[in-house]
């Protein structure tokens, strides 16, 4: 009763939207070569789940994403636990992580693939790279902004180094933390996603390019549909982890 | 209740009956001889700041015995925080020296802080924070837990134990934060405006539950405060610092009975002491010029 009621309270624009399309393509207000109905768009969406097309692509996808995000977030926790012991090492490091995090990722896809071939590493490592840069800046950020008097606290009372890094750095980051993650995870997506339609033969990126080629419409919209839905169900996933992790953060704000 | 070294002040200074009693039991009890447990001689601190650095304290000399409430007091901005920590070992003094049980201040499990604001880790629960000290003294969690529990609920936070601190007033906060340094076991407590953030109210209760506490563990008490009033309630004795850079400017015993009810029923003593402790800090102490008195 619950989920139907939240459900409801969400999902109501999104069934007005689908509503209204579908009754403008049932009276030709939109030409349904270019806006095909979404009852039909379901029933694409049935036939390729059906035919295990709809569940490889998303896979692959995934797979991508997932080996990027991996990737990105061990070596941004390893670069920004250097970063944060030492001032020397971040002020060295600190021009080139904000250039890199300037230029368009995209467009180092060329120079990846000249070093490690056109292949899946060469793409997981464009996507690792975008995780890894935005955990280094968030976890930085969130390093320095903590009250000096939890620190202070903690030490008073007989905490030593590491005892002070559990108990204080670690979960006072952890909300920063989480943000992070949430929001490099869907960047990894967006960007598996766009690798994918440059240089791939499979995922969903691919999948929207080759539909776009053959003209075919409706597996167009579904693929992108899928990638949406994908993105907004990670997300969710993330706030639901975040929620049962970090329990004394304020959540109404 | 007070301090081992007031009994003996007392007689020197502005004593009252009932008062010497009371004093005069404790330090039968505790100690015979009332013991130095702190000193600052000359103590200096200079924070180095690229190029122009600030100096917040000058040649601050005192003393602390054991079981002693020390109330610290002075204008905003003159050093009272810098002073205390370095009392707590967590800046070192730039000159002169500071010292606890003849050592430099920072030993593990000395002291413990209570701050204005931010005193409790948001992250933990309040048991957790209430226990915080023990748990660093690797006390088994059920044991450590027991023992903030029963001291929550003996100050009004019973069933706040799992509860975040968010989810509690300011007043309570403090109070947790309070019952943390007393529950740590170290012997000495270095408050930095505790209530300084409450509203009124919440502070003159805040001020009445903090005397019970101190009247029952018996700890050494530098009080960092800038309101007269407060200090005159808890304290045994008040060390004024001058405007900055913070100097000792006087130091004054307040030989008024414990316990002390949050009013402070004026007398010409209280006057009077009140009246010097505010020409000391350079507070108005009569109606001046610019007053609206008809």
């Amino acid at each position: 009763m619950k989920t139907v009621v939240a459900l409801a309270r969400s999902g109501w624009l999104v069934a007005l939207l689908l509503a209204g399309w579908e009754a403008l393509t049932r009276f030709h207000a939109l030409d349904p070569l270019f806006f095909p109905a979404p009852s039909l768009l379901l029933v694409t969406l049935g036939r390729l789940i059906a035919s295990g097309e709809a569940g490889r692509q998303v896979m692959r996808t995934l797979e991508r994403t997932a080996a990027g995000f991996g990737l990105g977030v061990a070596a941004g926790a390893v670069v920004s636990a250097l970063l944060s012991v030492s001032a020397t090492v971040r002020r060295a490091f600190e021009p080139l992580i904000a250039a890199l995090y300037a230029t368009p990722r995209l467009t180092l896809l060329p120079m990846v693939m000249l070093l490690f071939g056109v292949n899946d590493l060469a793409r997981v490592l464009l996507v690792g790279l975008g995780t890894a840069l935005l955990m280094m800046i968030q976890i930085s950020d969130a390093v320095r902004a903590i009250d000096r008097n939890y620190v202070d606290m903690a030490v008073n009372y007989g905490a030593g180094r590491a005892m002070v890094i559990r108990k204080v750095y670690l979960p006072a980051c952890l909300p920063q933390i989480f943000t992070a993650l949430r929001l490099a995870f869907s960047r990894a997506l967006v960007m598996t996603i766009s690798v994918e339609l440059l240089s791939s033969q499979d995922g969903l990126g691919s999948m929207i390019w080759s539909a776009w080629q053959t003209f075919a419409i409706e597996k167009l919209y579904v693929s992108i549909a899928l990638a949406g839905a994908l993105g907004l169900l990670s997300q969710r996933l993330f706030e639901e982890l975040e929620r049962r992790v970090v329990p004394w953060k304020d959540q109404s704000t | 209740m007070g301090g081992g070294g007031c009994g003996r002040r007392l007689a020197a200074g502005l004593g009252r009956g009932g008062g010497k009693a009371a004093y005069a039991v404790y330090n039968q009890s505790i100690s015979i001889v009332p013991d130095t447990i702190l000193s600052c001689s000359g103590l200096g601190f200079v924070y180095p700041d690229h190029g122009h650095s600030v100096r917040a304290l000058k040649d601050v000399s005192f003393e602390v015995r054991r079981g002693e409430f020390v109330a610290v007091i002075g204008p905003s901005g003159c050093g009272k925080t810098t002073l205390l920590h370095v009392l707590a070992g967590l800046l070192r003094p730039t000159e002169g020296s500071a010292e606890l049980f003849g050592k430099a201040p920072g030993q593990a499990l000395s002291t413990a802080l209570v701050f204005q604001e931010n005193s409790l880790f948001p992250w933990m629960r309040v048991v957790e924070n209430a226990a915080f000290g023990l748990e660093m003294q690797k006390m088994g969690r059920a044991e450590r837990e027991r023992r903030a529990a029963g001291m929550l609920e003996r100050y009004g936070l019973a069933g706040r134990e799992r509860a975040y601190p968010r989810q509690l007033s300011a007043g309570m906060k403090q109070r947790v934060a309070v019952i943390r340094a007393f529950l740590s076991g170290a012997p000495v407590l270095l408050m930095d405006e505790p209530f300084g953030a409450l509203d009124r109210q919440t502070r003159l209760w805040a001020q009445q539950e903090l005397m019970e506490l101190w009247g029952a563990e018996r700890k050494t008490v530098v009080f960092v405060t800038h309101d007269v009033d407060e200090a005159l309630v808890l304290s045994d004795r008040i060390v004024a610092l001058g405007p900055a850079p913070g100097t000792v400017a006087a130091e004054f015993d307040v030989p008024l009975e414990r316990p002390r009810g949050p009013l402070l029923e004026p007398d010409a003593e209280v006057f009077e002491l009140k009246r010097r402790i505010f020409a000391c800090l350079d507070l108005p102490t009569g109606s001046s010029r610019y007053s609206y008195a008809p």
